[in-house]
């Protein structure tokens, strides 16, 4: 059924509110706009891809219209991505990060790195945010049958650990943690991410940890928590990788660098999948 | 299962200025990707025509970097010789954008109307 444009105007709005919530810690760090116009163009064109394919997986398999086609799921990411770079362009120029004599790549550049993790903001708000109007019992358990499977739950997990580490994977700190850390504390660091991963997925019962936790067992709960930290793991170096930051030659502060920010990642990866699903 | 899409005219709008959007901003990346080179930055500065201020003479510089590639941490100095007299002012950008440009202002006692200006750049790094 076509929906009213109110009601489609008020599902815009949830989308701009949970974008801007989710990722106004990055519009307000200096180390982001730098990025937007040091980072190579082939750089951007990579990311803009790789979240393009973290949008249509979540709303895939989250998303709010639990009966759509491909098609459908294709038109909601493309308006997410559209909605992300008009919300990062009327930010940055408020913020006065934008000036008109700027030359177009510092402005394309710093708007299309904003307008990225605004649009994973945006496609999380409107499927979450949301009064649930339309949804009924359903079309809500048969999404919850689509987010068990494995890549549903490795996308939600990867969309989660993008969110929690983007607001800190620009800043200096990571490299000054990763470069000026004993490696027995970088050892720590990667423990305690494994031992949240668990914790959170498996003991504390956070809300939403009991769908995962129901085939329980040793086993399992050595898989899960492995394959979260590896997603964490594998994000971290991803976004690492677009800031430039494994450029320079020496191994081991590379893989420092994944591990410190491979903490909040794997937050994300657990905490944040079981809150954004 | 295919579905009929059913959309309403505002949907239908946000949907073509977002997929304008996304195509001109690829585009555009595309487009630099293809023309940008790796020379190392090249910076110039330009000293413009000085202004007294309540208790200091101040020019405006404008700092252009003719490379394809950003430099971090630019220094640059301008130097007042008047007199006979030496008079030194310097400034750091914290980023001058491949190709980009930023408008800047140095200080003096003196007056920088009598005398001759130059400007150079001292040192920066890569980002």
């Amino acid at each position: 059924m076509t929906s009213s444009v109110s009601s489609s105007l008020r599902e815009y709005a949830r989308g701009v509110a949970g974008g801007l919530m989710f990722s106004l810690p990055l519009l307000y760090t200096m180390e982001v706009w730098w990025a937007g116009f040091v980072a190579e163009p082939m750089r951007l064109v990579v990311y803009i891809a790789t979240v393009f394919l973290l949008l249509l997986g979540y709303n895939h398999y989250a998303g709010l219209h639990h009966d759509h086609c491909w098609s459908e799921v294709m038109i909601d990411s493309v308006e997410e991505m559209g909605l992300g770079l008009l919300l990062a362009a009327a930010m940055l120029f408020l913020l006065g990060q934008i000036e008109l004599d700027h030359n177009a790549y510092e402005i394309v550049g710093k708007i299309t790195i904003e307008a990225m993790t605004i649009a994973i903001g945006i496609s999380i708000g409107t499927s979450q945010l949301g009064g649930g109007e339309k949804e009924t019992k359903a079309a809500a358990e048969a999404s919850a049958q689509k987010e068990k499977t494995f890549t549903g739950q490795a996308v939600i997990a990867m969309c989660g650990a993008v969110l929690f580490a983007a607001n800190v994977a620009p800043t200096e700190e990571i490299i000054m943690i990763a470069t000026q850390s004993h490696i027995a504390k970088l050892v720590g660091i990667a423990l305690l991410s494994v031992a949240l991963t668990a914790m959170i997925l498996y003991y504390i019962e956070f809300t939403g940890s009991r769908r995962l936790a129901r085939r329980n067992g040793v086993l399992s709960v050595i898989v899960g928590t492995v394959i979260s930290y590896a997603v964490a793991l594998v994000v971290s170096a991803l976004m690492l990788w677009f800031l430039g930051r494994f450029d320079e030659p020496s191994l081991l502060t590379i893989v420092s660098q994944v591990v410190v920010l491979g903490l909040a990642a794997t937050l994300g990866a657990s905490a944040g999948r079981l809150l954004l699903q | 299962m295919k579905q009929k899409i059913n959309k309403n005219w505002l949907e239908w709008t946000v949907f073509g200025v977002s997929a304008a959007l996304i195509a001109l901003v690829l585009g555009f990346l595309i487009f630099e990707s293809a023309t940008i080179g790796d020379a190392l930055p090249d910076i110039h500065v330009l000293t413009g025509t000085p202004e007294a201020r309540t208790s200091y003479f101040a020019v405006p510089l404008e700092v252009t970097n003719k490379g394809d590639q950003t430099a971090e941490g630019v220094h640059i100095e301008v130097v007042l010789r008047s007199g006979g007299k030496e008079e030194r002012a310097d400034l750091e950008i914290a980023f001058l954008p491949r190709r980009g440009a930023r408008e800047a202002w140095v200080t003096f006692k003196t007056d920088p109307r009598q005398g001759t200006l130059e400007a150079r750049v001292l040192g920066y790094e890569k980002p």
